[in-house]
């Protein structure tokens, strides 16, 4: 066995390293190859995140690995060996066989070869013989007939002979064949005896090598553990020299601070002393103080014992008379709570009454609020009676007055054409044209609504709500002019937003409104909401704006400009830029606008395209509820009350009566006068034309009678005529 | 001194004790009378207080005594169970001890009382298993048909089915015929007897049995009589056509079995076909031995068949006579299944043809890694065809081609071959005539392919760790 291991052990070396440079193809191919594993491995190794170092750690324990493996080698050498020798007889064992049956399968074709053969032969004799029996009977002579059958029986028995022997041959193969048998049964037992023999001898062997390589290994791992003790033993007496210098190193470094430390702890100390020191002589102090202290309080202490014991004492007394008092005033009430029965009784009477009285009275109650109601009812239809004959008599006054009116005015008008000649101009009298009673001023404003509904509809015709703006500005402010510039002065705040209000354009309002449409809407019932849904876009906002006034109490023109206004205000306050500055330069941003005269703020606040913004409506909004909500209250509430505003009555009439105003009265005295004059020089005039023409009358009578005088013979027979006389007379005038 | 110490009564020196002495024993042994015999024992290395026994000792004693009758070992605390099981006899009738006893120490009591020689290895380590299986396997073995009585085996059966894994039949014994008598008579022309008797000498019936072993996953069988010396006769070794009828129906009854053996039992073509196809169906059935029979081209198709229908994994036909066409078709199937490990047609005669067949089968086939082709009149076109599978085949690992001619030039062809390989751990060329270097070389190849796969789990392991 020693040899085959030596065998191939030197093989090994060679094989187990093939070289790049060899002269075999293979040899170098497999180097290639090897080389190639080895450097996958590597690249696989550094992929797992191994070092090389593990590979010199394998280098360190090379020493048992390598014992192990030449013993794992050597065993499985051996053992297969072994096992090759044992089953080396099989496979002998299986040649033989199979070499046999060849051989067997040989002899086999062979022997039928031969049977066959000898077969035909015996065949071919037989058919001979049979042939010669139909010759024998043709054969009469007796001899040929013996000699004949002589032949046959030779024949015959050659035949015979020859199969014999082939049975003999036959037999004697078959006992060749039995020896075989009984010697390859031999031999298979002595193969199995050797097979077993062998088997033994390997086990023997095994055991014996097993063993050898087990000391062995464990030979070389002891040597490996005492290598590893050693070294491990040297690391640790490094360590624990080092371990010895470091301790050594502390020990000296924490003397040296221990003595640091009892230096400042002496330090310390006697700090500590003298602070002691310090503390405990203030403390001393503060001690006798306190001693002081406390004697004056005990002094106190004993004047206020004495006190209180006095105190005590009155106490005492007070006491008694307390528990004196307190049984007087148990008595009383005592008494009060007999008294306090009596009144109960008393006011349960009382309150029985009461409630009947009560009943009684809520009673009339109820029939004076019928009759109350019954009133009111009484009194509406008086009222409308009242406001029917109101109407009435107003009218019939009115055109009375008018009449009258017309009358002075068409003597004014006499009296100016004729009397005066001047030509006369009609004065503008608006309430001519008018009839029935005044109809408060408020009232007769447009509905803040209506408002909104006009600058709706105006949208997008900007010249349109221009025009409209024309038309409705100059109507009220044409009479207002001359007024306006003194009523801004002195008059209200309200006069002057109601007269800037008009001046709002309705750009501004519509804005307004908008906005008012897009934030307000939490003041919209949901519902209603619901129900515009379908309607046109205008519609909606219309709607909705009715219920926005609603909800902020704004019903008419004024409220709506006042709202504006209000909002245009606020900004402006917001942003404090200086209201003058604005003012300033409005007029010249107002040029396109149509009344540019009348109100440069106004015209300014208008053309500003920001009103407002719309995060600061809400503020807004509520501030000016707050502000113009009180009056409102109060306006209303006399409104209802009044029925009906006879303020204006008064102007109206006296409007009316000053049809003709003072200075054409002036004019009508003087002219009265004048006329009065004339017409007493008229009347004089008058007189005297009456008179002169009584003289003429009287004169020419008198001519008459004198031209008769004259005429008459009887004047012809007067020394003087009178007409002499006449004519001195005229003389002397 | 030592009669006194014989004495089982040891309270002899208590003189409290003297009244219970019996006259007798006074009368012969003058020591018990204290006043004759006054001595004080001061060591005595026997003294024990213990000298009746526990009464615990006793119940157990006497369970031990009447376990037959009443067997009680459950309900005992397991340190007296311990006790009991140590004590029992091993005669007790299995019908009490099978299902009952389960610890090993018993068994293994039984197991060596009965047969001396013992590899508990064979059986799992279970001497439970050990014990019922050689005993089923020795009734089977002496069971003679006709003379004795079915029941002894079937009584048998309910006992050890649980434990019974493999049964391992190394003789069945033909039914005793009248001309046995005779046979020493006329022992020459036996062969000529035989003839007319063939379809009286059938066997134990298996099927009475397979089907109530529920655990049996082995079954080996020889038709056949072992030891029958000089009183050999052929029809000793018959297996009859309805011995193998019964067989094939016993076989698909059980269904758990994994293993079936038959040796040595003269299975021809038509027997093996018979066997085959009621094997086609069987659930489990991974390995099949039909070495030592008589199979020929036939019967290798019909294994063929087999190894194509079932998940064989292991098939061994050595010793038998298949020739050219049976090896073609076991290569055919060889091309198309995939569980197939090794494959053993050792000793046939598939010659160059078969053999080419088959090495052609093995270019194609992943998975088989075993294939003895030993002693199959194989030359060296054969081995031009193996050193191409040598070249690409990776999944063989065991190859035998020995007692086959192959000459030095189909050595040098699987030498060269082999070149290439890597996967190859045993290749057996001995006394193939293939020359001294090519045996060489394979070998060295070798030794390098066993290293690699040495290795190779080695390190799998490793990087799995």
């Amino acid at each position: 066995m020693n040899p085959a291991e030596n065998g191939s052990k030197e093989p090994e070396p060679v094989e187990s390293v093939p070289s790049v440079e060899s002269d075999i193809p293979e040899e170098r191919i497999a180097a290639r190859r090897l080389r190639i594993a080895a450097r996958i491995e590597a690249k696989k190794r550094e992929a797992l995140g191994d070092d090389p170092d593990p590979k010199k750690e394998v280098k360190q324990e090379l020493k048992s690995e390598k014992q192990v493996e030449q013993s794992r080698q050597r065993l499985t050498k051996l053992k297969s060996d072994g096992t090759e020798l044992v089953t080396n007889i099989q496979v002998a064992a299986d040649s033989r066989e199979s070499q046999r049956r060849t051989d067997e399968a040989e002899a086999r074709r062979q022997r039928t070869e031969r049977l066959e053969s000898e077969a035909k032969m015996s065949l071919e004799k037989f058919e001979d013989i049979t042939k010669k029996w139909t010759m024998a009977r043709s054969k009469e002579v007796p001899q040929d007939l013996w000699e004949m059958l002589n032949v046959q029986q030779q024949q015959c028995a050659l035949l015979i002979e020859d199969k014999n022997k082939l049975i003999n041959d036959l037999q004697q193969e078959l006992k060749a064949s039995d020896d075989r048998y009984v010697k390859d049964l031999k031999k298979q037992a002595e193969d199995i005896d050797l097979m077993i023999e062998r088997m033994e001898e390997q086990i023997k062997n095994l055991m014996k090598s097993y063993r050898e390589e087990l000391n062995q290994i464990e030979k070389s791992f002891e040597l490996e553990r005492r290598e590893l003790l050693d070294s491990n033993h040297n690391k640790w007496e490094q360590m624990m020299q080092y371990r010895r210098d470091k301790e050594l190193q502390f020990l000296m470094m924490r003397m040296k601070r221990v003595e640091e430390q009892e230096r400042q702890l002496q330090q310390l100390r006697v700090q500590d002393a003298e602070e002691y020191n310090m503390i405990k002589i203030k403390l001393e102090t503060d001690v006798q103080i306190l001693e002081q202290q406390l004697q004056q309080m005990k002094a106190t202490y004993q004047l206020n014992q004495e006190k209180l014991e006095y105190n005590f004492q009155v106490l005492k007394k007070r006491d008694e008379e307390n528990t004196i008092t307190k049984s007087q005033q148990k008595r009383k009430i005592t008494r009060l709570q007999d008294i306090l029965n009596n009144v109960r009784i008393k006011l349960t009477k009382q309150d029985k009454q009461f409630r009947e009285e009560n009943h009684g009275l809520t009673e009339d109650y109820k029939r004076i609020m019928e009759q109350y109601k019954e009133m009111q009812k009484k009194m509406k239809h008086f009222a409308n009676v009242d406001a029917k004959k109101f109407q009435e008599i107003w009218l019939m006054n009115e055109e009375e007055i008018k009449e009258l009116v017309q009358r002075a005015l068409e003597t004014d008008r006499i009296i100016h054409e004729q009397q005066l000649g001047l030509t006369w101009e009609k004065p503008h009298l608006p309430f001519m044209e008018r009839s029935g009673p005044i109809v408060p001023e408020h009232k007769k404003k447009k509905l803040a609504l209506q408002l909104a509904e006009e600058v709706i509809r105006s949208k997008g015709n900007t010249d349109a709500a221009e025009e409209w703006e024309a038309v409705c500005a100059p109507g009220t402010l044409s009479d207002s002019l001359p007024f306006q510039e003194q009523d801004r002065l002195d008059t209200g705040d309200t006069e002057i937003s109601a007269d800037q209000s008009l001046k709002i354009s309705v750009k501004t309002i519509k804005r307004l409104l908008e906005i008012l449409c897009d934030e307000t809407g939490f003041l919209i019932e949901s519902k209603l909401l619901k129900l515009l849904s379908p309607l046109e876009k205008d519609e909606q906002s219309l709607m909705k704006l009715d219920a926005i006034f609603m909800a902020l109490g704004i019903e008419n023109e004024e409220d709506v400009h006042k709202l504006a206004d209000f909002f245009i205000r606020y900004r402006q306050q917001q942003t404090v830029d200086g209201k003058d500055a604005d003012e300033d330069e409005s007029p010249g941003k107002s040029e396109s606008h149509a009344q540019k005269e009348i109100g440069d703020g106004s015209s300014h606040r208008s053309s500003s395209s920001d009103l407002i913004h719309p995060n600061n409506v809400l503020q807004a909004l509520r501030d000016f509820t707050k502000e113009h909500c009180k009056p409102r209250d109060k306006s209303q509430k006399l409104f209802n009350l009044n029925e009906r505003d006879d303020s204006k009555d008064a102007a109206y009439w006296e409007d009316m009566v000053n049809v003709i105003p003072e200075s054409k009265l002036k004019v009508w005295d003087a002219l009265y006068n004048a006329l009065e004059k004339y017409h007493h020089v008229l009347t004089e005039r008058m007189k005297l034309i009456n008179e002169t023409d009584g003289m003429k009358q009287q004169n020419s009578e008198l001519r008459m009678l004198l031209h008769q005088y004259v005429n008459s013979r009887v004047n012809a027979e007067l020394e003087i005529p009178p007409t002499q006389v006449m004519q001195i007379e005229s003389s002397w005038n | 001194m030592p009669d006194v110490i014989g004495n089982p009564d040891k309270r002899v020196f208590t003189p409290g004790r003297l009244p219970q002495i019996s006259e007798p024993v006074m009368r012969l042994n003058p020591a018990s009378d204290p006043r004759k015999m006054r001595r004080i024992i001061a060591e005595d290395p026997e003294w024990s207080l213990a000298i009746i026994p526990l009464l615990r000792d006793l119940c157990l004693q006497h369970i031990v005594k009447n376990f037959e009758n009443n067997p009680i070992l459950n309900e005992l605390h397991p340190s007296h169970r311990a006790k009991v099981l140590e004590k029992l006899s091993t005669k007790l009738p299995l019908k009490v001890t099978a299902n009952l006893i389960s610890d090993e120490g018993y068994w293994n009591r039984c197991c060596t009382e009965r047969w001396g020689v013992c590899d508990v290895a064979c059986y799992e380590n279970s001497w439970k298993r050990m014990f019922f299986e050689r005993h089923l396997e020795k009734i089977i073995e002496l069971f003679i048909p006709d003379v004795t009585d079915i029941k002894t085996v079937l009584d048998v059966v309910p006992l050890c089915k649980n434990y019974v894994k493999k049964l391992n039949i190394s003789q069945l014994l033909p039914p005793v015929k009248e001309q046995q008598m005779n046979e020493d008579d006329n022992a020459s022309d036996t062969a000529s007897d035989l003839g007319h008797e063939g379809p009286s000498i059938d066997h134990f019936d298996f099927c009475t049995l397979l089907d109530k072993l529920t655990h049996l996953e082995e079954l080996h069988l020889v038709y056949g009589v072992t030891g029958c010396g000089m009183n050999f006769e052929w029809n000793l070794f018959e297996f009859t056509y309805r011995d193998c009828q019964s067989l094939a129906k016993a076989l698909k009854s059980c269904k758990t079995l994994k293993v079936f053996r038959i040796h040595q039992s003269k299975v021809d073509d038509e027997k093996v076909r018979l066997l085959i196809s009621s094997l086609l169906d069987h659930p489990f059935l991974t390995v099949l031995d039909l070495s030592h029979n008589l199979i020929g081209d036939r019967g290798a198709r019909a294994i063929g068949k087999l190894i194509n229908e079932r998940k064989m994994k292991s098939v061994t036909v050595y010793d038998n006579k298949i020739r050219a066409h049976g090896a073609q078709a076991i290569a055919y199937a060889l091309t198309k299944n995939t569980t197939l490990t090794s494959l053993n047609l050792r000793l046939n005669q598939i010659g160059d043809e078969g053999g080419q067949a088959i090495a052609h089968a093995l270019l194609k086939n992943a998975t088989l890694t075993n294939i003895h082709l030993g002693s199959n009149e194989l030359t060296e076109p054969t081995a031009t065809v193996l050193s191409q599978v040598l070249v690409q085949n990776k999944t063989l690992r065991n190859i035998n081609l020995s007692c086959n001619r192959l000459g030095l030039d189909g050595g040098k062809q699987i030498q060269e071959g082999m070149s290439y390989n890597t996967t190859v751990v045993e290749f057996d060329v001995r006394l193939t005539e293939i020359g001294q270097e090519s045996e060489y070389s394979i070998s060295q190849i070798l030794q390098n392919n066993r290293e690699k796969a040495r290795k190779k789990p080695i390190t799998e392991s490793g990087v799995k760790k």
